[in-house]
């Protein structure tokens, strides 16, 4: 295949999907998890899970940053950003985040100083801009943003920015997946792996995951026939008894992944011994702090940080859903107290959260069709 | 080979984390030192960093992420 159309061929995606329905035993049940945010959102706006036979379940994982960032650190950025010295920049979807005492937005609203940016490099740009200020950076994402906030943190140092600093929330794909695997109730029997993750590192990190759990992984792209055909594939394996790493998504993730992007996340980032995820509570070796000889570009250095730990909402069963425990709709707060408009859990923050995207995709269609 | 078939995110719509792991697929227009003036699919173009895609050329298709180039298309293996 050559285009794009192509991918979203109706006759071809007809056509998986006939052949995932051969594949699929009707006497066993598939448990499928998709990693990454990007494929969640796909699978609900093109209405995949309407094609799949009902014994083949996708269950939705922890890849959206925002959704598994604790509140606390929410409200230790917060913390910075209280001093009237600060500039506080962040991604959109930040924005939306509720931490103790409100999301970001809501305490811009009430006069802090937050700052929405597209990229670390525009947060950078309001350091130079804004010479008596400190611009603080508040990063978040997995391994697809982590090279372009250590990129910035390389160009700070050889501009010689003294005033900009970076508050590090990055986390690791590979960490979340085996905390995952190895949760007592979990029930699932392959991957499809992160796209654009794996553009950054590549394939081989999953062979951990094929050869001592057992699992397939097939690393997919984001369009609808991309991710039939991965899910075919997940189920070719299991029926052959197979697990390993397959890449659907060649067209874009080299095996090796991106050695330049690699060495500059190896060069300004180390590894934290652990960090709290939201929903799963803490993972060991799952996050990146900058490396000491990057200290003056590190708010964890410059500015007091309390590090609380703030329990989750209990009311939203953010968790549960995480681990594929529950769906979406069964937490009791879905819809009615949680909504896009009005998150409690985090899920429902971001578009790529399972639950928003449950929502807006399938819950209101469903409501409007009564 | 057509921009589309590496993605449908343009770069005036990956303006936020909720993209965090999807690229921007764009051609290279021009090249100027280690950042490359790149244009999407609607024509639109921006400036961006092509440090990490070191032998970028121009005419090839970038995966742009949070301002940076983090991959290249590759013909189907």
């Amino acid at each position: 295949m050559k285009y794009v159309d192509e991918f979203r061929d109706p006759v071809l995606i007809e056509q998986t999907a006939a052949e995932i329905r051969r594949l699929a035993h009707p006497d066993r049940i598939y448990r499928i998890m998709e990693v990454c945010g990007g494929h969640t959102f796909a699978i609900y706006r093109f209405g995949l899970h309407d094609l799949l036979p009902a014994n083949i379940e996708l269950v939705h994982g922890p890849g959206c940053p925002v959704c598994v960032l604790p509140m606390g650190r929410i409200d230790d950025g917060m913390a910075i950003a209280e001093d009237p010295a600060v500039i506080m920049a962040a991604f959109g979807d930040m924005m939306r985040v509720p931490g103790q005492m409100g999301s970001p937005l809501e305490r811009k609203a009430r006069g802090m100083d937050v700052r929405m940016v597209y990229s670390p490099l525009d947060a950078l740009k309001l350091a130079g801009e804004n010479p008596d200020r400190q611009v603080v950076f508040f990063a978040i994402g997995f391994e697809t943003t982590a090279p372009s906030t250590a990129f910035t943190v390389l160009r700070a140092r050889a501009l010689g920015v003294r005033n900009f600093t970076v508050f590090s929330n990055h986390v690791l794909v590979m960490p979340a997946i085996q905390a995952i695997l190895d949760a007592p109730d979990m029930r699932l029997d392959g991957f499809i792996g992160p796209g654009h993750v794996s553009a950054v590192i590549g394939c081989r990190p999953y062979e951990l995951v094929a050869q001592d759990y057992g699992k397939p992984v097939v690393v997919s792209g984001f369009e609808p026939v991309d991710l039939l055909q991965s899910i075919a594939m997940v189920l070719r394996q299991l029926n052959e008894g197979r697990a390993e790493v397959q890449n659907q998504y060649k067209r874009v993730v080299p095996w090796e992944g991106n050695p330049a992007a690699l060495r500059a996340l190896e060069e300004v980032f180390a590894v934290r011994p652990e960090f709290e995820w939201r929903g799963l509570g803490a993972i060991a070796q799952s996050a990146l702090k900058l490396q000491a000889d990057f200290a003056q570009w590190d708010a964890e250095t410059r500015f007091a940080v309390s590090g609380l730990r703030v329990t989750d909402p209990k009311a939203a069963q953010c968790g549960d859903v995480l681990k594929g425990a529950l769906k979406p709709r069964q937490c009791q707060v879905f819809g009615r107290e949680c909504t896009p408009e009005r998150p409690i859990g985090a899920l429902m923050v971001s578009s790529e959260g399972s639950c928003a995207a449950y929502y807006e995709h399938v819950y209101l269609r469903q409501v409007a069709e009564g | 080979m057509e921009l589309r078939f590496y993605g449908t995110c343009t770069l005036d719509q990956d303006g936020c984390s909720t993209c965090q792991d999807l690229a921007v697929p764009v051609r290279v227009v021009a090249l100027n030192g280690s950042e490359a003036l790149v244009e999407d699919r609607l024509a639109q173009r921006a400036w961006t960093i092509v440090d990490f895609v070191p032998d970028a050329k121009v005419g090839d298709i970038l995966l742009v992420h949070a301002g940076l180039a983090i991959g290249r298309a590759r013909e189907e293996a």
